[in-house]
């Protein structure tokens, strides 16, 4: 039987499932990224507060300790797994691919979360009770573990891009291969940079909120110099990070990114330095709001763009580089033991071979067209094309609002079906899947033409005598 | 759904280990988890109960109960992460086909837990020392365990809906229509669900009796409260035992009619039997409950019974699947990876083991100390032994790491 591993598709009109996966994930990114930060800084706080005998820094890992509890390991430990949730239901098959090739390597970050949670605990709530080398030692643990969580999950990040070593991993398979490669480090290091970026604007809310005014400047002072720092360090890596990227995340950046990318970018980051100057030389004007704005300008103008250049650079692909964003394996990787599913679908098309195709749809008549070609839609297309006015990249933009189902119909069988156009996944399809699928796009601009294309005696449909000899 | 469409949804990379490691470890990481949710449960309840009460017994239980609540909630979620890896390794096709179907679910799922463990947090915020202070914002206690239960709930549909493959199809497409809205529940058993909710009753009373150990090692307890404990921790265990029991039957005789043999079986008596030897322990142990470190072990007992439990669930799921549908987990290719494999055992044994131990005993022994809490020189070289163990650790990333990506 030529059956591929297609799960049901969620479409969801309004924003695109896309979209929900990156809100979850950008939220997030602030989140976890501020843990591991702050527990770096706890365990350099801990260490001068034992060595020169000053509570008051034990008192400020333990404010925001609290703060951190509920922002972080609460809402971040939340949202770790939601993203889990959000790519199972975007992306079964991206997720999946992830899941199977590193599931010893989420397993080991579990053992640190964990040791994670206990350790911020204690800190919170046991400062003052722990003689101060004791405090220090768990501050040193917290933030060695919360670190191990970034080192372990940054080359599943970067595996979505490409395999570490592809050509090895494509050839030999394996987890070191996969997981390892120049891209990692470089993402690894711009992550650290920033991480200490966003730790110190986090921490301004809470050190705002001190009391006593010299300790609050010593302590602003100082994040302003570490958030400052990082900031240039992370934007000094970039061409490093770009360097290491594939060329056809290159040619998606020439092509698709916005003109105003790379200028909003400078800005933020200029208003970024700004700002740490500003908690530098006039300590007082920072208050918990000041703070907080800034936080949410971190999250809205850099983490977003940010993680919106990543998911597009990607694409077609969505996870190894063997995997379609449409859940299609493009590619064999003959070191996994993985064939692609391309030859199948060229066989018997997305009708035969999908699990889950509808019985009564697996025969495209003049009645079920429209319903096929909405169906095709929301298999092969809806991942990154919403088929609604609103949401990722809506498809009826992709094309002229003339354009007739012919030849809408030659394009997907002419350019598409053959992997020819950049930045798409190679769509194989049967000519009557691809007329029926053609009937669906051309209705999202003029569904009476459509319509009318139907009831017309022009359709090349129903013939699916090829295909019947081809089984 | 045919066997054969069932293996096609089953990822071609396969598996860096043998199957049976991921059963065993989604089923003992499973247990704890809905141990913690237990807890969770248990505690937030006897916290509402309490902050309405005005009992000093009970408004000292809802105080201790609020702190309870805010830790279980982290351990749960984040114990919770495990038995959902393992789940997607073996079980893929079912769980994600059953997680898709339901997807606005799956979203909401997130967001309510979000408000849920907020509301906890708010009510914990206001409420320091409900013993002696008048209660402030119920509600928001009782908001957070609707909301758990809520998401309790969807977790159990998607647990359920996986073990109906026959119905995905229509589900997906009723009537042959594509439904990709995701904006469905298709299936749940109140019995079932039921049953692991009411769990929280009996496992809440077992805690108490440990809690109540805890405070006699404080020295700081009268007899008055620590009798109050006693008397609740058996009543609550009596009761939902009891309850949890009846709910047990009316899901296994609920079963469908092709493993409804299920319910006469072994794994069912043995986990009734478990539930009802944890919750009978503590009254068992009579006088040694208050001498030496016998008060603990109702908990550890309560444990391995959860494992039980936790096994019973397994096994419904593996009759339904492999019995019924011809599913085998355990013939998942393996595509076998011996580092990756290594470094999680070593990292939870040896690294896990130190480090845990380290910070679990010097947060036992601080809350056990009046003053300033200094651990013993051997405490010390766990923690010591942990830090090293860490530092290990990051340098065989790097080292196997640019070996890996520049050599």
């Amino acid at each position: 039987m030529d059956l591929i591993g297609l799960f049901p598709t969620w479409y969801e009109p309004a924003i695109g499932s896309g979209w929900v996966i990156g809100l979850i994930a950008t939220i997030h990114v602030l989140f976890s990224h501020t843990a591991v930060g702050a527990a770096i800084l706890f365990a350099v706080l801990a260490w001068i507060g034992a060595r020169d005998n000053r509570p008051e820094l034990i008192d400020f890992i333990k404010k925001y300790g609290l703060f951190l509890l509920v922002f972080s390991y609460i809402l971040g430990s939340i949202t770790g797994p939601g993203i889990w949730y959000s790519t199972t239901v975007g992306s079964p098959r991206g997720i999946s691919a992830l899941i199977h090739n590193f599931v010893w390597k989420w397993a080991t970050e579990w053992v640190f979360f964990v040791i994670e949670v206990i350790g911020v605990y204690m800190l919170v709530y046991l400062a003052g009770k722990l003689e101060r080398r004791t405090y220090m030692k768990v501050a040193v643990i917290f933030g060695l573990t919360s670190y191990t969580t970034m080192l372990a999950i940054v080359g599943i990040l970067s595996f979505m891009m490409m395999p570490g070593r592809p050509e090895q991993w494509f050839a030999e398979g394996g987890y070191l291969y996969g997981f390892y490669g120049p891209n990692t480090f470089a993402q690894l290091m711009i992550r650290t940079a920033f991480m200490f970026t966003m730790t110190a604007v986090v921490g301004g809310i809470v050190a705002a909120g001190l009391k006593d005014e010299v300790f609050k400047r010593w302590l602003l002072k100082r994040l302003a110099i570490v958030g400052g720092l990082s900031a240039i360090v992370g934007m000094s890596l970039y061409p490093w990070y770009l360097g290491t990227l594939p060329s056809i995340a290159h040619l998606v950046m020439e092509n698709r990114l916005p003109d105003y990318f790379t200028p909003s970018i400078l800005i933020v980051l200029g208003a970024m330095l700004a700002y740490f100057a500003m908690t530098f030389f006039r300590p007082k004007l920072v208050t918990a709001t000041v703070a907080g704005f800034a936080t949410l300008a971190i999250l809205v103008l850099g983490l977003w763009p940010g993680e919106t250049v990543r998911e597009s650079v990607r694409k077609p692909y969505i996870a190894g580089q063997y995997l379609y964003s449409n859940q299609v394996i493009g590619h064999d990787v003959p070191g996994m033991g993985v064939k692609s599913e391309i030859p199948t679908l060229e066989k018997v098309g997305f009708t035969h071979a999908h699990v889950f195709w509808p019985d009564s749809q697996k025969e495209i008549t003049r009645e079920n067209t429209m319903e096929v070609g909405r169906n095709l839609a929301i298999t092969a297309c809806s991942n990154c094309h919403s088929l609604s006015d609103t949401g990722i990249r809506p498809l009826k933009n992709y094309f002229p609002k003339q354009a007739d189902v012919e030849g809408i119909r030659t394009y997907l069988l002419g350019a598409l079906a053959t992997g020819n156009t950049m930045y798409m996944p190679q769509i194989p399809l049967q000519d009557d899947e691809a007329e029926a699928l053609a009937v669906f796009i051309a209705s999202l601009n003029d569904p009476e033409a459509a319509e009318a294309y139907l009831d017309g005696e022009t359709t090349a449909l129903l013939d699916t005598s090829s295909r019947e000899e081809d089984q | 759904m045919d066997t054969a469409m069932l293996y096609a949804l089953r990822d071609p990379l396969g598996i860096p280990a043998h199957p049976l490691i991921f059963l065993i470890l989604g089923v003992a990481t499973w247990a704890l988890h809905i141990a913690a949710v237990h807890v969770l449960l248990g505690s937030s309840v006897l916290a509402i109960r309490g902050a309405l009460s005005k009992d000093d017994h009970w408004r000292r239980l809802a105080d201790a109960m609020v702190n309870t609540a805010k830790v279980a909630v982290s351990v749960a979620i984040v114990i919770g992460v495990a038995p959902l890896l393992f789940v997607q390794v073996i079980y893929d096709p079912f769980w994600y086909t059953s997680n898709v179907l339901s997807a606005w679910w799956v979203i909401g799922f997130i967001f309510i837990l979000i408000v849920a463990t907020l509301a906890l947090f708010i009510f914990y915020a206001l409420n320091h020392g409900l013993r002696t202070h008048k209660t402030r914002c119920p509600g928001s206690m009782i908001l957070a365990v609707l909301l758990f239960l809520v998401v309790g709930f969807i977790m159990h549909a998607l647990s359920v809906q996986m073990l109906e493959p026959d119905q995905w199809k229509e589900w997906y497409a009723p009537n042959g229509v594509i439904d990709a809205s995701g904006r469905s529940i298709h299936a749940f058993d109140p019995w079932r669900f039921g049953f692991f909710i009411a769990l929280s009753i009996p496992v809440i009373g077992i805690w108490l009796f440990g809690y109540r150990r805890y405070l006699q090692g404080r020295h700081e307890a009268g007899t008055g409260y620590l009798d109050f404990l006693k008397r609740m921790g058996t009543r609550l265990g009596a009761v939902g035992t009891l309850v949890a029991l009846v709910l047990l039957v009316g899901w296994m005789r609920g079963l469908p009619e092709d493993i409804a043999g299920f319910a006469t079986g072994i794994w069912p008596i043995a986990a009734a039997a478990a539930l009802i030897v944890a919750a009978a322990f503590p009254v068992l142990l009579g006088r040694r409950l208050d001498r030496g470190l016998w008060g603990y072990t109702p908990i550890l007992v309560a444990t391995v019974a959860m494992i039980v439990i936790a096994t019973m669930r397994e096994a419904v799921r593996w009759v339904t699947l492999s019995g019924v549908h011809g599913y085998n987990p355990l013939d998942y290719k393996i595509t076998m990876d011996w580092y990756s494999t290594g470094l999680f055992f070593l990292t939870f044994g040896v690294l896990g083991g130190a480090v845990v131990t380290y910070l679990l005993t010097v947060a036992w022994q601080a809350g056990q100390t009046e003053g300033t809490y200094t651990p013993s020189r051997a405490v010390n070289r766990i923690g010591t032994a942990g830090i090293v163990l860490l530092l290990l650790w990051i340098a065989q990333y790097f080292g196997f790491g640019l070996w890996t990506a520049y050599a």
